[in-house]
């Protein structure tokens, strides 16, 4: 399938080419660079350069408190700032053994899985643009986001950068007319979802340019550490909302979307699907959830202090697990706090998916793992 | 936090209550290596001693029962003059268990063997370590820095002897930025 030097013998005589992508370039979504060695149209090595937009976010959350923390998370996985928020909430609850309410609990849930439709919404927009389909399904994939951070807003008071959740709860109460509005914004969501199908999964071309492309085997998934969706589509059905699960998601109904391909194309139908599972869960949640209740324990303290101990929490974000590794020796500051991001350890797994396909094709690799490079570098 | 944990006389916090965890499986895996296991608040954890650590790490991958073919995460945390603990998460992809590893390193021998030969996964991650806390990894394939400057390798940011505000100075020659004045 790819034209190599031997193809065309070897009088001819050639030279691997590097060349370099990024960091600036639009197709590595933020300043990610990498060097590819060509030889000809084929990529023979990858060498990732990461690190451009590194901000000491874990030292920076030693020297403050827990509370003061939560900020630096939602610009860890700014796409997803919900889910990377609930991780380090959740850890500062396992330390300092805080029951939270059950409302509250839904709330969480309810936002999270809206976060993964938001998140995915803009991976399907801007994989679009890689594979060639210019512009129509990223705006598609905005209008469908907008209804999202529209309601985000209406809750959380931001669109992006929420610190809604709180050690223990929730900043504060929802609005009264929530349940009806997210009703609302799902309305939208299912037509929209139903849109991208139309337009990129059931299109010939798309299939043609996404499967057989990039692919990774299950054994060589695990063994470098990926997570979500990219690992699933290797036919690991590894879900940490079903493995291990948080929140209430054991009173939910829901399926782990995988695939056995590990190709491009099983990446992006790994998310089509669990977009699907995402709005199931949240009708469950909206059934399920009170409608008036606290959101807060009665009794939190004003400084939050923690007994001395460590916890690894892990969350299942939109592009993996994330996970927040918290020591804390007493006091009102994690004495050391770790992020294991999702990104980081899938975008390892790139050489092996991209070695012997065409440049172009490494595009669309890179696209389908879905970085987001401010929690790559943190 | 004990400091003393090499002193042969301070398992006092060995009676931890371990029924419910896969300690008993754990340890006749581990059979022969140097162990200490601790309750933490979700997943079990072993102390190692660092020249034993990456045996036994692989001993936990290839064991059937325990099945550890999952590194979650790799970290280090300074405990200033007790040295540095290098940290492993392990998961199960198969059994669903998790476990967490400790190796205690002295503040005088920042050494430790290289896990990439156990799981490919710890590549980057012990990249990202040895810049950030001046852990050496022997054996590492690759061993540039990650995020940090390529030539910043002479001050490690993660380490709590390392000032918040003054990683410009601390830079090298020619990097930072000059004082001007107060």
């Amino acid at each position: 399938m790819v034209a190599s030097r031997e193809t065309y013998g070897t009088e001819f005589e050639t030279q691997d080419l590097l060349l370099n992508v990024g960091p600036q370039h639009p197709s590595t979504h933020g300043v990610f660079r990498m060097v590819l060695q060509v030889d000809g149209e084929v990529v023979k090595d990858v060498i990732p350069h990461i690190g451009y937009l590194h901000r000491g976010a874990e030292k920076l959350c030693e020297t403050m408190d827990f509370r003061q923390g939560i900020g630096f998370m939602d610009r860890t996985e700014y796409l997803a700032a919900f889910n990377a928020e609930l991780s380090y909430v959740m850890a500062v609850e396992a330390l300092a053994d805080i029951e939270v309410p059950e409302r509250a609990q839904w709330i969480r849930m309810i936002l999270c899985e809206l976060n993964r439709l938001s998140s995915h919404f803009m991976f399907m927009g801007a994989f679009g643009i890689d594979v060639g389909v210019f512009a129509t399904p990223f705006i598609y994939a905005w209008k469908e986001r907008e209804q999202i951070l529209d309601l985000f807003e209406e809750v959380a008071g931001d669109r992006m950068m929420y610190a809604y959740f709180r050690p223990g709860g929730l900043a504060w109460d929802v609005p009264h007319n929530f349940k009806a509005r997210v009703r609302e914004v799902l309305k939208s969501t299912r037509i929209g979802i139903n849109d991208f199908d139309g337009l990129l999964t059931k299109d010939e071309i798309f299939r043609t340019r996404t499967q057989g492309v990039g692919v990774i085997s299950a054994e060589e998934a695990i063994e470098w550490g990926m997570s979500g969706p990219s690992i699933r589509a290797s036919g690991v059905p590894m879900d940490v909302r079903k493995d291990e699960p948080y929140l209430f998601y054991d009173q939910i109904d829901f399926n782990v979307a995988s695939r056995t391909e590990g190709d491009v194309y099983a990446r992006y139908s790994c998310r089509m699907e669990e977009m699907w599972e995402s709005v199931r869960i949240i009708e469950q949640c909206l059934e399920k959830m009170p409608d008036y209740g606290p959101i807060m324990p009665e009794k939190m303290p004003r400084m939050l202090r923690t007994p001395p101990g460590e916890v690894y929490i892990r969350t299942e974000a939109p592009r993996g697990e994330y996970g927040i590794y918290m020591v804390s020796q007493g006091g009102n500051r994690p004495y050391r706090l770790k992020v294991r991001s999702a990104c980081l350890s899938n975008l390892q797994a790139l050489k092996d998916m991209s070695v012997n396909q065409y440049v172009a094709d490494a595009i669309i690799v890179l696209g389908s793992i879905d970085i987001v490079l401010s929690e790559v570098d943190r | 936090m004990t400091s003393d944990q090499t002193d042969s006389s301070t398992p006092v916090e060995a009676p931890d209550d371990l029924s419910g965890t896969i300690w008993s499986e754990v340890d006749r895996a581990l059979s022969g290596v140097t162990v200490r296991p601790e309750r933490g608040v979700i997943d079990l954890i072993v102390h190692i001693p660092a020249d034993e650590v990456i045996g036994g790490l692989r001993r936990l991958k290839t064991d059937e029962t325990l099945d550890f073919n999952y590194l979650r995460c790799l970290t280090a945390v300074d405990l200033e003059a007790d040295g540095m603990d290098v940290v492993y998460h392990l998961y199960s992809t198969n059994k669903k268990h998790n476990l967490t590893v400790k190796a205690r390193l002295g503040n005088d021998n920042l050494r430790l063997d290289t896990a990439t030969t156990v799981w490919k996964a710890a590549n980057w991650l012990e990249r990202e370590t040895a810049e950030m806390f001046g852990i050496r990894f022997n054996g590492h394939p690759d061993p540039r820095t990650l995020l940090m400057p390529e030539d910043m390798t002479d001050t490690f940011p993660l380490r709590k002897s390392h000032p918040l505000q003054e990683i410009e100075i601390l830079q090298g020659e020619g990097m930072g930025y000059p004082e001007e004045g107060e």
